[in-house]
């Protein structure tokens, strides 16, 4: 079954077409890498998909879901706001920048969705925290704040917020942009981690190494448009663009 | 000596109102200013043009006038009797005092609160879209806490000035703490009162300074 489907979606900021009809799909258990040059629209489609920006024109559906459609007049329109929310507890979305929230300790950041918009208990949604915590190597930080952590464990604490929810499908916008080297490598191995548990997930990243290893679908995305998409876009790229792209790296 | 004591106890009395003043206009001013920072922000240009030139009168014109206004305009305006309009056992010299403060002060604090919402990154709002909270639990749990710890240190810049500001309400005839100090220091043909007076509005913007510094210590958990 498709986790998410985009079709034919069109997205302007102002008289900037930064989307010009983009098709995607994936399907549950799928590793989707997202590539492309800066301002190609990797990072919009991210957004788009995760109701951050609203779409001009085009369907989303998530785990079956509608989430948006446009009928043949031309109309779009999105779900009701209790669909809406109901949707946005299927997926997660790792920012570049982490938002964490300062004023909360690492645990609370993790369960207070759990608590307050799943009712969940705080014995429930504690056990849920620790287990992910001890994943990912962060036990020992659970009562630290997020200004106390390094970049690269900040990143593991939204990683860890995001899976809190048990969602279908996990999106990462650029997940290491922010982090030196050094820091990288620790988030690059979680993700790898969830990608052997067959996490769904799609991954905006600049580290085309990582996305070679990690994803087992590729999109190569440049001027709104996908230029090239399959399993082998960065070790045999058939197009032009994408040679010149991945030659930069 | 005993003219200083029975100073003090006057005075004293008159710290009462003083302090109504005092609290009563926080305890209003302070969620009411909230509203009007919201109103300010909001998308309706009719809301935000309305809260805007509310603002700007509040800012604009004296405090004092203004209590004149919301005292008098009542009889001059609709011809009520002031007399009927007392609040239970609250003169209602008292009440305007009160009502033209925390709509004066409401116009402060919502400044300093818009500057503190609108300096709130936008990735706090988008976390907590995406993690399912909604609008208004994302202002109180998310926001809210974080602009409180950025705006403190104005706020206690307007606390202060509210305690000196209580002296004003001498102008509707409110027996507060400055008027007391007035009437004894012409009885007395001393400025003794007055100095009292001083000594108490110092000591008491000396405990809100402590009280505002550990506050604002308390909140130094996270930067």
């Amino acid at each position: 079954m498709s986790v998410l489907e985009m079709r034919n979606i069109h997205k302007s900021f102002g008289s900037l077409e930064v989307l010009k009809g983009i098709d995607l799909t994936v399907e549950k258990g799928q590793v989707v890498g997202i590539i492309g040059p800066s301002g190609g629209g990797k990072s919009t489609l991210l957004r788009c998909a995760t109701t951050l920006e609203m779409i001009d024109k085009g369907d989303i559906k998530i785990s079956g879901q509608t989430l948006v459609t446009t009928s043949n007049s031309g109309l779009t329109q999105y779900a009701d706001r209790k669909t809406l929310q109901q949707i946005r507890g299927r997926f997660g979305l790792v920012f570049q920048n982490f938002n964490l929230f300062p004023h909360f300790s690492v645990r609370r950041n993790i369960t207070e969705s759990l608590v307050v918009v799943h009712k969940k208990s705080r014995d429930e949604a504690n056990e849920i925290c620790d287990n992910l915590l001890r994943k990912l190597g962060m036990l020992e930080k659970a009562d630290a704040y997020p200004c106390s952590l390094s970049g690269g464990q900040q990143q593991r604490v939204s990683i860890a917020r995001a899976l809190a929810l048990n969602p279908d499908i996990l999106f990462f916008d650029e997940p290491t942009s922010a982090l030196d080297p050094e820091l990288t490598s620790g988030v690059l191995k979680v993700i790898r981690e969830l990608a052997k548990e067959h996490m769904t997930m799609v991954i905006v990243t600049h580290e085309m190494a990582f996305a070679r290893d990690v994803a087992d679908h590729i999109v190569f995305m440049d001027g709104g448009v996908i230029v090239e998409q399959g399993s082998e876009v960065i070790s045999n790229p058939r197009q032009e663009r994408t040679r010149e792209f991945l030659a930069g790296y | 000596m005993s003219s200083l004591n029975s100073t003090l106890v006057q005075l004293a009395g008159g710290l009462r109102f003083t302090l109504g003043i005092f609290f009563l206009t926080l305890l209003f001013s302070i969620p009411l200013g909230l509203l009007v920072a919201r109103g300010r922000m909001s998308k309706s240009r009719i809301i935000a043009g309305i809260v805007r030139v509310y603002i700007s009168i509040m800012r604009g014109t004296p405090l004092m006038l203004q209590l004149l206004l919301v005292y008098f305009g009542p009889y001059y305006v609709f011809g009520f009797k002031l007399s009927d309009l007392d609040v239970g056992p609250f003169k209602y010299r008292f009440v305007a005092t009160i009502i033209g403060f925390s709509l004066n002060y409401a116009a402060y604090f919502a400044e300093i609160f818009r500057g503190g919402i609108q300096s709130m990154p936008e990735g706090q709002y988008e976390a907590a879209q995406i993690l399912g909270f909604t609008r208004m639990q994302t202002f109180f749990r998310i926001i809210l806490p974080q602009v409180v710890k950025r705006v403190l240190p104005s706020i206690t810049n307007e606390v202060i000035t509210l305690v000196k500001d209580t002296s004003l309400a001498q102008v509707l005839a409110v027996t507060e703490m400055f008027t007391m100090a007035k009437n004894l220091a012409s009885a007395q043909v001393s400025v003794i009162p007055f100095i009292v007076a001083g000594v108490f509005y110092y000591v008491m913007n000396g405990i809100i300074e402590i009280v505002m510094n550990r506050a604002e210590k308390s909140m130094n958990y996270y930067s």
